[in-house]
């Protein structure tokens, strides 16, 4: 009766030639020298015939973070599903996943840029809907909390002014489709809307728009150990903040190669224009990142030895390109290892 | 306006498509064996899909998406189990929303619960072992004489699913048994002697196999499973492939052939690709498979 319960610790050994880099996850490597990414305790467990559970608990070296902890519904009607608790919110592709399930040591930074360094995520409520359609539509919506200076940092972050009204909650609308092409390609594709209020002045709001498209070939009529996938997301953030609204772009495109069995490389080319103002008062500076006065521009490039299914070596290099200031060299050896249940992958 | 009537129009057909879909009893089998039986075994009271492909090795079955609408509609899951699909099948199975087929509920099948396994490990577990079942070897649909017992199973639980078609349940059960005992006592007749004979196999899939037909697997290329061959164990593979006198190599048609071919080669015996898994998609039963691979084997009792 007891849960499901593993753990994956993720180390790296890094090296900046800026140690005043620009890196945005809280995962990613921090400092040169040795990291610990991240020690991820993972259970979960059917509650009862209506309910799973799932939690995350990540454990860094100053202490314990609850990162995700909600149960879901497993017998609502009509396609219906819910989840309530703490979660990752599934706008886009990447934001509700793990580092275990990325194609790089770091997080793409639009993800830390505009949600935070963890990614958005919150307490809250989140129903989805399966629709009866001929192919894969599923619709999700979410209210979570706005606050949170590592979650939610373009709406309330760190200046969380609470909840007085339905308004001052962060929503999650997303829509997500899959196509399989044939048995061997894949294609998904989502559009996803975050909407809520930021504390920059009264009743003031950001919305944020994205799209993802996964496309994945993996020959599975044939014996190939191939895997080829383009993964591909951009968000566009609007803030309304005093005096004009603000609007930028971020985004990122990479692409996956697995060509024998244990040995894959991976390429990624990531874009962050500078916060204009579209309305209004055109030389309101970025409260959010008042240094960022130009565009950014990051590739980086890595290559992935896999001893097992449960154990990972990763070396990547990448050159980050800011406008606004003098771009910086990375280089990240990471080990990651996997113990206990066999937890299922998500597509 | 029109072009919203339209859609709504092309909506509530699609919805009202998608519920007369539910007057059969619809079973999803994780792989094409337990769908070609049930499939066997319920005719036209059921409609069946596989999740994965005769070509696809069903412990690495991507979790495409659509594969959960199958299971949205589902009656009746059946699963290999053993962990054999647990890295893929409970994401599916918590995105299909049914509650009917859902771990613990009646529509959830878990047919190795129906048999014995075979090297069910003793004392402590752990990936140092590769990567191992602790409830046991999953890969007991190659003895004809469990897939007995799973095929009574599946037509029990089909007639407590769907108790007004018991009788054509039952006797779709009778049927299947009696085709698999008249084959089983052919091939038994065929391939009686590879009894004792000595093989290496890839994957540690082929245990249920040798073991209904007397065959000794004398090792495996994987050094332990899901861990690829190394050139180190390679070597040591071929020298116990001669100090055994083993009489081919045998692999199942997903896995790399390269290391098995040089083995082969080495030994100077055949390598033998086994197509253990029905093609559904294209009609063929468990039996007519089993037939096939019973006479891929059997060129080998005159070795």
């Amino acid at each position: 009766m007891n849960p499901d319960i593993s753990i994956v610790l993720d180390v790296a050994g890094a090296y900046f030639s800026d140690s005043d880099h620009l890196q945005t996850g809280a995962h990613d490597p921090q400092q040169n020298g040795f990291n610990l990414q991240q020690l991820e305790l993972s259970l979960g467990s059917a509650v009862d015939p209506y309910f799973r559970f799932d939690a995350n608990l990540v454990f860094s070296l100053f202490g314990v973070e609850l990162e995700e902890a909600y149960g879901t519904t497993l017998d609502l009607p009509f396609g219906l599903q819910a989840r309530a608790g703490q979660f990752l919110t599934r706008f886009g592709r990447i934001n509700a996943t793990h580092p275990h399930a990325w194609n790089f040591v770091d997080q793409p930074f639009a993800i830390g840029r505009v949600f935070g360094s963890e990614g958005n995520r919150g307490l809250g409520v989140e129903l989805s809907y399966l629709t009866p359609l001929p192919w894969y539509v599923e619709l999700v919506g979410s209210a979570t909390g706005a606050g949170g200076e590592e979650t939610a940092r373009s709406f309330y972050g760190a200046d969380d002014l609470g909840v007085e009204a339905p308004d001052d909650l962060l929503y999650v609308a997303a829509l997500k489709q899959f196509f399989p092409l044939s048995p061997d390609w894949s294609l998904f594709f989502g559009l996803s809307g975050a909407f809520g209020p930021n504390s920059s002045g009264r009743d003031n709001r950001t919305d944020v728009f994205g799209t993802d498209v996964y496309v994945k070939f993996r020959p599975i009529t044939s014996v190939s150990p191939v895997v080829l996938a383009l993964t591909s997301e951009w968000l566009y953030r609007r803030r309304q903040v005093p005096a004009a609204v603000l609007a930028d772009t971020s985004g990122y495109a990479e692409l996956f190669y697995r060509f024998v069995e244990r040995w894959a490389v991976a390429g990624r080319y990531e874009y962050g224009s500078e916060a204009n103002s579209v309305l209004g008062d055109t030389t309101v500076e970025d409260p959010l990142d008042p240094s960022m006065t130009a565009d950014r521009h990051r590739v980086a490039a890595n290559v992935s030895f896999f001893p097992s299914e449960f154990s990972r070596l990763r070396l990547q290099g990448s050159r980050d390109m800011p406008g606004f200031r003098e771009g910086i060299w990375a280089a990240f050896l990471s080990l990651e290892l996997a113990a206990g249940a066999h937890g299922a992958h998500a597509f | 306006m029109r072009t919203l009537f339209f859609w709504l129009s092309l909506w509530c057909g699609l919805v009202l498509q998608a519920g007369a879909a539910h007057a059969e009893l619809a079973v999803v089998g994780t792989t094409p064996d337990l769908a070609s039986i049930a499939r066997s075994i319920g005719g036209g009271r059921v409609k069946v899909s596989a999740l994965s492909l005769p070509s696809q090795d069903p412990h690495w079955v991507d979790a495409r998406p659509h594969l959960a609408l199958a299971l949205a509609k589902a009656d009746l899951l059946l699963i290999t189990g053993a962990d054999l699909e647990a890295g893929w099948l409970s994401t599916l199975l918590t995105g299909s929303r049914n509650g009917n087929i859902q771990r613990g509920a009646k529509g959830y099948l878990d047919c190795s619960t129906l048999v014995s396994l075979l090297e069910v490990p003793s004392g402590k577990v752990d990936r140092s072992m590769g990567d191992v079942h602790a409830q046991g070897n999953p890969h007991y649909m190659l003895d004809p004489k469990r897939v007995e017992r799973v095929a009574v199973g599946i037509g029990k639980r089909l007639s407590e699913l769907d108790p007004a078609g018991k009788s054509a349940y039952l006797e779709g059960t009778r049927r299947f048994v009696e085709e698999l005992r008249a084959a089983r006592t052919g091939w038994e007749q065929k391939l009686a002697k590879l009894r004792g004979r000595s093989v290496l196999a890839y994957h540690r899939s082929l245990s249920y196999l040798a073991d209904w037909l007397g065959l000794r697997v004398v090792d495996h290329l994987e050094p332990r499973p899901g861990i690829p061959p190394n050139p180190r164990h390679i070597a040591h593979v071929i020298e116990i492939g001669k100090s055994e006198r083993v009489i081919a190599v045998l692999q199942e048609a997903w896995f790399p052939q390269n290391a098995p071919k040089v083995v082969a080669d080495k030994l100077g015996v055949k390598l033998v690709v086994l197509g253990t898994m029905p093609r559904f998609d294209r009609g063929d039963s468990y039996v007519t498979n089993m037939n096939q691979l019973v006479s891929a084997l059997a060129p080998l009792g005159g070795t």
